[in-house]
């Protein structure tokens, strides 16, 4: 059997869960040597295979146009979807804003900062990416398997993947599974 | 007994326990969230759902009591499935994101009852609506963001501490927490007791504390006596790396079963006194640090000079060890008669005195205060200090319990008090009197008195009240079987003896503070007057000093102070010796009811502090005196006003 191919990519997030994929250490070898990584934001790849891989994993909520066509297409791409981290299983941080209208959280971003000077301006080239309501990855697209944390741990990371490496779907419980 | 079966276990249980109970009872778990052992049970959570045989739909076994043969499933797919999706609405409704919560991580009952589902996300999203947040208060945040409308701090605040201040306002999605009628909990009629905090199964009421300061798998738990009054509460001190985290009410105690006051509870994480950290010793006009052998030299040398005349105080808040050492040292072996207390038997001496011409015991226990009907209270303020058996008191009334207050002062209790009888100065005694005279007068009288009726116009009339406010007390008093009447101190205790007879009533004094009784039962309570003492040794520990004994501190030559923090005593004195606190030394204490109870260390003391017991043992050898240990001994030596447990 063909190694399964893995990509990854990070949407609203601080990027803390694919540091944390990081922190498994030499187990991250196993992992490699159990699949095929493709696209992921610590390879060169941009885009998953266009002809698909098997596990796609998602980092990060979906706060704009952009992070929604990015999750889009990893969904098209692949067959089993991950989210990884309480940003994509819940909306985690970046959720916060949803507190808030849009415009209220890109004023204070923007103009009221205190690293701010008197000519603050909310960006509006129409090339950028439109802020939307925060929302958590399944409410965008349909998600196979939740692995939450913030970050979730090296060890439930591994175990995660090298579950879906072995061709099953992982089942988090007792130490690997923390929404914390 | 009935006999249920649960997941196919025939079990026989009492009649009347509800099935969550009957399961708990027999190592059966059923998650619950509003459910908590000590307040009235409640549905509301709807998480401990079970499906019993015959039902048309699943049954909150929280609610449900069990029935002779009824067959209960608590395993199944449905009331997994059922779980699932209670979590799910309850995650949904409000702000429940774990990362940035300060429960998250072991001590949420929420996040453990999804983990204990296998949950790894929520199926329905959040709905972001904000809800009010209150930090106004200076020990708790309310936090209606993740409140889940259990209603335990609810319960707690009324059915424990009988205060009433925590309700809801609005229904359904929109209910919310408020105090009052919604105004901020630090301007509401809050005490400060923190039940509805240590309730809590979420982060919705925090406590500013010890937030994020450790986690219950992160802290040490020393179970220990509070010291801040002679009710004598039991309490788990939480502390990490060796330094205070929280205090919380032990459950398991039968004395106070989880339920603290603002002064066990909070007042002890707010001292900010500076810590006397090493011996200090006066030369050339100022004190200068010096070691332990110099410090204690000097003091026994001082003391050997003074011969008898010396001055010896130490505070009621230090354990019995203590206290009986140092009586040893002062009164039996310098022979000083002036050793006395903080109190100076203020609270004590009287009820003593009492007891020692009847030469029995005559109060009894506060169980008796929490199943009285009808509670009497004479100048004492239960919501000054000993705040707790004012909460026995409080939480009884709503079940019909009458209360009776005889004060001249504002007393706390008097907005819940059925009979307010604020007699003129120094007319306590006539009041009582009358009061006897209008029980007699009503027919109630069930002991003697040579009290008459016909008394009841000339007692009333030096009390500056009227006839009537009597026979409205009298009423009150005797409405209930076995009545309690708590008073401060003795001074009326003749009177209020023949009272308490006449109606078929109990006894009990407050004593003040931790030790009293103890000090009591080894005859420290002697007025502190300094006549031409040479030498004060005052043992203060951790306890503040009166004006008046830093003023008569200050009239000694020479002045020793064993003490934890700086303060006028420790300025004037010679010489300073740095005391532990009370989290920081081992020890034995009575409390009001007489039950003796042991302190345990939850903090390691700087190493250059040493308990009272450590540094008068420490004098006594440096004076070449010998002390025995043997305070139960002398304890039980003289007769007390409640019986001492052994």
């Amino acid at each position: 059997m063909a190694k399964p191919k893995v990509s990854s990519d990070w949407l609203a997030g601080c990027a803390g869960c694919h540091m944390s994929l990081l922190d498994m250490d030499e187990r991250i070898a196993t992992v490699v040597s159990l699949v095929d990584l493709r696209a992921t934001p610590i390879t060169d790849f941009k885009h998953p295979d266009e002809s698909g891989v098997d596990v796609g994993i998602l980092e990060g909520g979906v706060n704009n146009t952009a992070n929604e066509e990015v999750a889009k297409r990893m969904r098209s791409r692949c067959k089993i979807l991950v989210a990884l981290g309480d940003c994509a299983v819940f909306g985690g941080v970046p959720a916060m804003r949803n507190f808030f209208t849009i415009e209220e959280s890109l004023k204070r971003a923007y103009v009221e900062s205190e690293s701010t000077d008197d000519s603050g301006k909310i960006p509006d080239d129409p090339e950028l990416a439109v802020p939307t309501k925060v929302h958590a990855l399944q409410d965008i697209v349909p998600v196979d398997v939740f692995v939450p944390g913030c970050p979730p741990s090296a060890d439930a990371i591994f175990f995660a993947l090298s579950e879906l490496a072995q061709g099953r779907i992982p089942d988090l419980k007792g130490d690997s599974l923390a929404w914390n | 007994m009935a006999t249920i079966t649960i997941n196919d276990k025939k079990l026989e249980v009492p009649d009347g326990i509800t099935v969550l109970r009957a399961a708990q009872a027999n190592g059966i778990d059923i998650p619950t969230l509003c459910d908590h052992p000590h307040l009235t049970p409640y549905g509301g959570c709807r998480l401990c759902l079970v499906e019993v045989e015959g039902a048309r739909t699943l049954q909150p076994s929280c609610t449900l009591p069990v029935a002779n043969n009824m067959v209960v499933k608590t395993d199944t797919k449905k009331v997994l499935d059922a779980r699932k999706f209670v979590l799910t609405l309850i995650f949904s409704e409000r702000n429940h994101f774990c990362p940035y919560c300060q429960v998250s991580g072991g001590d949420c009952e929420l996040q453990n009852s999804a983990y204990g589902e296998g949950m790894t996300h929520w199926p329905l999203s959040p709905n972001y609506k904000p809800y009010p947040m209150d930090a106004s208060h200076p020990y708790i945040i309310m936090e209606n963001n993740r409140c889940i409308l259990c209603r335990r701090c609810v319960r707690a605040c009324g059915e424990l501490v009988g205060n009433y201040t925590l309700g809801f306002e609005e229904r359904g999605a929109n209910s919310i927490l408020v105090a009052d009628t919604g105004v901020p909990l630090g301007e509401s009629t809050c005490i400060s007791c923190g039940a509805c905090v240590q309730v809590c199964p979420t982060g919705a009421l925090i406590d500013r504390w010890s937030a994020y300061r450790g986690r219950e798998t992160q802290v040490d738990i020393t179970n220990t006596v509070c010291v801040g009054c002679s009710v004598g509460c039991k309490v788990n001190v939480l502390t990490r790396n060796n330094s205070l985290v929280r205090i919380e009410g032990d459950w398991d105690a039968e004395l106070n079963e989880g339920v603290l006051c603002e002064v066990g509870r909070f007042e002890p994480m707010s001292v900010e006194c500076e810590r006397i950290v090493t011996p200090l010793v006066r030369k050339d006009g100022s004190l200068k640090a010096a070691t332990w052998d110099e410090a204690i030299a000097t003091v026994a040398a001082e003391l050997k000079k003074a011969a008898t005349n010396v001055a010896a105080l130490i505070s009621t808040r230090q354990p019995v060890e203590a206290i009986y050492g140092f009586k040893q040292l002062f009164a039996e072996k310098i022979g000083s008669d002036l050793v006395t207390t903080t109190e100076e038997g203020a609270f004590t001496a009287d009820a003593a005195a009492f007891a020692d011409s009847a030469n029995k015991a005559f109060e009894t226990d506060l169980k008796d205060l929490q199943n009285a009907g009808a509670v009497m209270v004479v100048d004492a303020d239960l919501t000054g200090g000993h705040q707790v058996a004012g909460f026995f008191i409080k939480r009884k009334l709503a079940a019909g319990t009458n209360l009776l207050v005889l004060d001249k002062k504002e007393n706390g209790l008097n907005n819940v008090a059925h009979k307010v009888l604020k007699a003129s100065k120094g007319a306590n005694a006539d009041a009582i009197k009358a009061l006897m005279a209008a029980v007699v007068k009503l027919g109630l009288a069930k002991g003697k008195t040579s009290i008459k009726a016909a008394d009841l116009d000339g007692f009333a009339a030096a009390t500056g009240l009227k006839t009537d406010d009597f026979l409205d007390a009298a009423y009150v008093l005797t409405s209930a079987e076995h009545p309690v009447i708590v008073y401060d101190n003795g001074k009326e205790l003749d009177v209020l003896k023949e009272l308490a007879d006449l109606v078929e009533g109990k006894l009990i004094s407050l004593k003040g503070d931790a030790n009293s009784l103890a000090a009591s039962q080894l005859h420290l309570e002697k007025a502190l007057k300094i006549n031409g003492q040479k030498a004060a040794f005052f043992a203060l520990g951790d306890d503040d000093a009166s004006q008046k004994a830093i003023q008569e501190f200050e009239k000694v030559p020479f002045k020793v102070v064993s003490a934890s923090y700086a303060s006028a005593l420790t300025s004037a004195a010679d010489v300073v010796l740095p005391a532990t606190n009370w989290l920081e030394q081992d020890g034995h204490y009575i409390n009001l009811e007489g039950k003796v109870q042991e302190a345990h260390k939850a903090l390691t003391p700087a190493e250059d502090t040493h308990s009272t017991v450590q540094t008068i043992s420490a004098l006594a050898d440096k004076m070449g005196i010998k002390l025995d240990d043997n305070w139960t001994k002398e304890i039980h030596k003289r007769v007390s006003v409640v019986e001492i447990s052994k």
